[in-house]
């Protein structure tokens, strides 16, 4: 429990970072440690499949995407963020965070939740025999995806 | 709901109100996606946490797996869309972006 | 074999850009149209037969074992797929002469068939968390589709749109978890039985206030609209009919109506958050509507505004306000996808969108000039047009809930609507032909007989509006009506 808790107050406090790090390739990075982090969390949960994604799609993939694309997008010239917003957003954060503690210990035991049947057969029955309609989705949005980078870097020579 | 749950949901929270502050405060266009892939973190790992507290780590395995997997083609539908724009105003801040009234 | 609906649009998708190598002409046009065509065909011939005792549901076998590929054809669901199929028909005929300065035209009609795929989907899943994918699918798809023209406008708009967009699937997704924590099951029929035998009274609040705020900007309700003034008008004007007519309906109104109205069961608190909802869309964009000049943006505050009068409808709860806001769905659909369509034949021909530009088009633009009159007429609601007579039931069925005052408010906006829509004729159609239009021609065949197609649509629905509601509406209805019963008995799976 104890190891959990530190992992996932890593894997915020990560993910705050790489939002209000100044510079884009360290935000990046820093996504990337989150969501490492966020990957061995969900090992010790018991779901290494989800854990294996999550690492190599989200910390790699995505953080490649991420790099590429800021690479492309080097201006030299930076955009301004707003200091107000990153002054006070340490207030806001401990204000939401002690205002979600309250919330989740006056939530405790109160959601009533079903008993849920044991669990049978393997990662991969469930996902290819329980949750077929969502591999069938999974087709479909890849290939919206593919089209969709397709379409937007088209040669074009003429403009609407 | 058993008690871990509700840990992870404190965290959940905090990420994805984390997202949500920035979507409304910052200006550069790759860090409001980075926002965005905050708040998707928070969501997949409430999800996970649920089926962990109900024993069902192996359908919300599937349900993360998936999700994931939409997460990957918006964020290369997002950034295609983001080098398009920089290709015309050379430039990644939001406000420039004002031309239409909304 | 309801599984054609997702199934073949995907395939062909998939099959089209190899194809639009080959032959950039003639056939991805005639696959695309060929694949609507026989949806539709399909949904009309097929599907109401098979729905005549109860649901229709299909469990698959894959290589002789039995997958989890369950989906469910019940009235509500064929009467969206019949509006996705009529409009995605006629869209795919526009785009035939539309798209041909846009370029990739292949990869359009590949992205346009994912996005109806994903809206089939969508309206035949019987599992939350498939209603969620299918969503996504087609959201991803109609980013691409807005950003399609890649001028500064639309990549703004499409990037204003996904951001949105994305947040309002996060919090979908976050109340899918919960409902999940709570009942341990995904699929509609076991959670709607786990939910009345739970009685959790705040938290299904929580839930449906998320999925009020999710469904809602996919719809978008007043306070969450405010990404379509921008996207729909950017758009190429196929794209805007589809977005307008077919997906704030499909991912926002059907999704809402189906979670809340058979799987948690419309209380009295929520019926009240609905209507208002719906009245203040209702008005607000009205008003917002009217100061516009640029054509698409009006037409697109016109579609909050109509979904408005929709969620009204819906939320209501009785048989006749269902009933009402599933016809005024199908008409809207209908008619907004026409006024788009016609828009783009108008900045085809003139190449603005400003209405003060515009001027007599009608002389030199027969056809458009009619079919906008229809389509603005319908929407309007004035007689004998389909508009008519489902904001007729809607306010019927207000009065005889006993809401007079919402009727009062739904009956002025409608004159409010009527009005501007009169506007929109009278500047860009009649009046005096500006002379730089003095040369333009009617727009191009399939345009134009898309055009007509819907035009013909709006009248004979209207003319014969007993027999469609009698044949497509009352069965979705009765299926609504029945509120969760409908889905805990008959998709009993």
């Amino acid at each position: 429990m104890i190891v959990q808790t530190a992992l996932l107050i890593g894997m915020v406090l990560f993910s705050v970072l790489a939002i209000f790090l100044k510079d884009l390739i360290r935000a990046a990075i820093s996504l990337a440690v989150a969501s490492l982090l966020l990957g061995i969390i969900f090992f010790r949960m018991g779901a290494s499949y989800a854990g294996v994604f999550e690492i190599s799609v989200v910390a790699g993939l995505i953080t490649v995407l991420f790099i590429l694309t800021i690479a492309l997008t080097n201006t030299g010239e930076e955009v301004r963020e707003s200091r107000l917003a990153n002054v006070v957003f340490p207030l806001f954060f401990a204000v939401f965070v002690v205002i979600d503690a309250l919330v989740m210990k006056g939530l405790l035991q109160k959601i009533p939740a079903l008993p849920s049947g044991p669990e049978t057969g393997t990662f991969g029955e469930v996902l290819w025999k329980g949750r077929t309609l969502d591999l069938v989705g999974q087709i479909a949005v890849i290939l919206a995806g593919v089209f969709s980078v397709l379409a937007l870097f088209r040669k074009r020579d003429k403009h609407d | 709901m058993t008690n871990t749950w509700y840990l992870y949901l404190f965290f959940s929270a905090g990420l994805v109100f984390a997202g949500l502050y920035a979507l409304l405060s910052k200006r550069n266009l790759i860090r409001l996606f980075i926002a965005i892939e905050v708040i998707s973190k928070g969501v997949s790992l409430l999800l996970l946490a649920t089926g962990f507290a109900k024993g069902n780590v192996l359908v919300a395995q599937a349900l993360v797996v998936t999700f994931i997997v939409v997460e990957v083609s918006l964020v290369a539908t997002a950034l295609a869309i983001i080098i398009n724009i920089y290709r015309h105003t050379k430039s990644l801040d939001v406000r420039k972006l004002a031309r239409l009234k909304g | 074999m309801i599984i054609l609906f997702v199934a073949l649009p995907l395939i062909v998708a998939g099959v089209l850009p190899l194809i639009g190598k080959v032959s950039r002409r003639v056939v991805p046009d005639l696959l695309a149209n060929a694949v609507l065509l026989f949806l539709l065909v399909y949904a009309v011939a097929v599907g109401r037969p098979l729905i005549g005792n109860g649901p229709a549901l299909q469990k698959l076998t894959w290589l002789g074992e039995t997958v989890n590929l369950r989906l469910a054809l019940d009235g509500f669901s064929l009467l969206m797929l019949l509006a996705i199929s009529l409009v995605g028909l006629c869209v795919t005929l526009f785009s035939i002469d539309y798209m041909e300065h846009y370029g990739a035209k292949a990869n359009y009609y590949a992205l346009l068939l994912i996005m109806i795929a994903g809206m089939n989907g969508l309206v035949l899943a019987t599992d939350l968390f498939n209603l969620y994918i299918f969503l996504e699918v087609a959201a991803v798809a109609s980013y691409s589709l807005v950003a399609f023209g890649l001028g500064q406008d639309e990549l703004e708009a499409a990037f204003k749109y996904l951001l949105l967009s994305v947040v309002a699937s996060a919090f979908i997704l976050v109340s899918i978890a919960v409902i999940f924590g709570m009942t341990g099951s995904l699929s509609l029929p076991a959670v709607a039985r786990a939910l009345q035998d739970l009685k959790a009274g705040p938290v299904v609040g929580i839930c449906a206030a998320l999925f009020i705020m999710g469904f809602g900007l996919k719809a978008a309700l007043v306070p969450f609209h405010a990404w379509l003034p921008d996207a729909h008008p950017s758009a190429p004007a196929p794209i805007s009919a589809v977005l307008s007519g077919l997906l704030i309906k499909v991912s926002g109104v059907y999704a809402l109506t189906r979670v809340f109205l058979n799987v948690f069961g419309l209380t009295p608190a929520l019926s009240n958050v609905l209507m208002s909802l719906g009245t203040v869309s209702l008005v607000v964009a009205a008003f917002l509507a009217l100061g516009q000049k640029d054509i698409k943006r009006m037409l697109a505050y016109s579609s909050i505004s109509q979904v408005g009068y929709i969620v009204l409808g819906i939320g209501l709860g009785t048989p006749l306000g269902i009933a009402g806001g599933l016809f005024h769905l199908f008409n809207h659909a209908l008619a907004k996808g026409l006024l788009f369509l016609t828009s783009g034949s108008i900045q085809q021909a003139t190449g603005t969108r400003n209405l003060d530009e515009m001027g007599g088009l009608a002389k030199r633009m027969p056809f458009t000039a009619a079919t906008n009159l229809i389509g603005s007429l319908s929407i309007a609601g004035v007689p004998p047009l389909n508009g008519f007579w489902s904001k007729l039931l809607i306010i019927m069925a207000l009065i005889q809930a006993g809401h007079p005052v919402f009727a009062l408010i739904a009956v002025l906006a409608s004159v409010l609507t009527l009005w501007y829509y009169l506007l929109i004729q009278r500047k860009a159609f009649f009046g005096k032909l500006n002379e730089r239009w003095a040369a333009v021609k009617e727009a191009p065949f399939w345009m134009t007989a898309s055009t007509v197609l819907l035009a013909s649509l709006c009248v004979g629905v209207g003319l014969f509006f007993s027999v469609t509601i009698k044949s497509w509406i009352q069965p979705a209805a009765g299926v609504l009506a029945e509120g969760v019963q409908a889905v805990i008995r008959s998709w009993g799976l």
